[in-house]
């Protein structure tokens, strides 16, 4: 057999043998490892960078011109302020108790079932709890009598 | 630049016993409060807001708001820290209000004349202030990136090196929020900042 016979054999049996493309376990998770210690060693880089050149810029404190002055003629202002302003802040204040009292009035109007009779005085001094409960029509009489007495001048 | 007017020591009144003279409607006394903090808070400002006008807003804003709130102050505590926690609380109301106006594309915020590598490289000198601008136009695009609590702790804990309960006590937050915060504005800084230098590469 010649040498070209025998070379050509081993080529033959060396392309016989099947590849074998099974790596050894958790060689992907070894390479994952040592790819991410990078990149956070990269990254890190980048943001350590940024935050020692900011930490490095001075602080700007300079103040515009008169600036203070601007704040106190605010602030002045407001401390003269317009009569009509400090009105409507205190009306917009008693809405919320005028309210209750109306609330109020209208629960004790709606309970008020009883009827009352032309025969109950006006005046209880007995039972003072019934002094409250006033005949609506009498009310209105009393109410508008000086208006009926003016008719009478005409 | 405008310096402050510095009083003799002798002279000098507590904030406390200034804040009792404007209550009791001595108003006048109130300037020298605003002489006192206005650099400091003009500083603070600077770092949250880029554009000149809105941090004059925001400063203006933390000083009427005080004059408005002073009854307000107990004197258990120490003036200057329910006047800086009333700061910040400001400067995070702005932030919100402005987050609308906010969001640019990353490409928007890069450099023409420079690249954001390099500038990265150079700190500034103090007293240059047009490299000093430059600086403040970078850490502006990243800051703008994140959100506005995490961008309120990150610049508290990282800028100025005060600690989580400092922060705390300056925001009013739970020191676990702080936390949560912090952890967040790393990272969002750190996706910021690799996202201007990635697409600087690409460009």
């Amino acid at each position: 057999m010649s040498a070209s016979d025998k070379d050509n054999k081993f080529l033959k049996l060396a392309k016989a043998i099947p590849l074998n493309e099974q790596g050894p376990s958790g060689f992907s998770k070894r390479i994952m490892v040592k790819v991410r210690e990078q990149n956070s060693r990269e990254t890190t880089m980048a943001d350590e960078r940024f935050l020692r050149f900011a930490r490095n810029i001075s602080e700007n404190q300079h103040t515009p011109y008169k600036f203070e002055k601007r704040i106190m003629a605010l602030v002045l202002d407001w401390k003269t302020e317009n009569p009509f302003t400090v009105w409507s802040r205190v009306l917009w204040r008693a809405v919320a108790p005028c309210i209750g009292i109306m609330v109020l009035t209208a629960l004790i109007a709606f309970n008020q079932d009883a009827p009352i009779t032309d025969s109950q005085p006006w005046l209880s001094m007995d039972n003072p709890e019934e002094n409250f409960e006033i005949d609506t029509t009498d009310f209105e009489t009393v109410m508008l009598a000086s208006f009926d007495d003016l008719e009478y001048t005409w | 630049m405008e310096s402050t007017e510095i009083l003799p020591s002798d002279d000098l009144r507590s904030d406390e016993e200034i804040v009792a003279a404007v209550v009791e409607g001595e108003v006048d006394s109130f300037e020298e409060l605003i002489l006192r903090y206005q650099p400091r808070i003009f500083g603070m400002a600077r770092k949250y807001f880029r554009n000149e006008s809105d941090v004059e807003d925001v400063v203006q804003t933390i000083f009427t708001k005080t004059f408005q709130k002073l009854r307000s102050f107990k004197q258990t505590a120490p003036f200057e820290h329910w006047f800086m926690r009333l700061s910040v609380n400001t400067c995070y109301d702005a932030l919100r209000r402005r987050a609308k106006h906010r969001e640019q594309a990353v490409t928007d915020l890069l450099f023409e004349d420079e690249s954001w590598a390099n500038r990265l490289d150079n700190i500034p000198d103090s007293d240059d202030p047009e490299a000093l601008d430059k600086a403040s136009e970078l850490v502006h695009s990243v800051m703008g990136q994140i959100s506005d609590k995490a961008r309120i702790v990150l610049t508290m804990q990282e800028l100025e090196g005060r600690s989580i309960k400092e922060i705390s006590e300056l925001t009013g937050w739970s020191i676990s929020l702080v936390k949560v915060q912090a952890f967040r504005a790393r990272k969002e800084m750190r996706a910021a900042v690799e996202r201007f230098l990635k697409k600087e590469e690409k460009l």
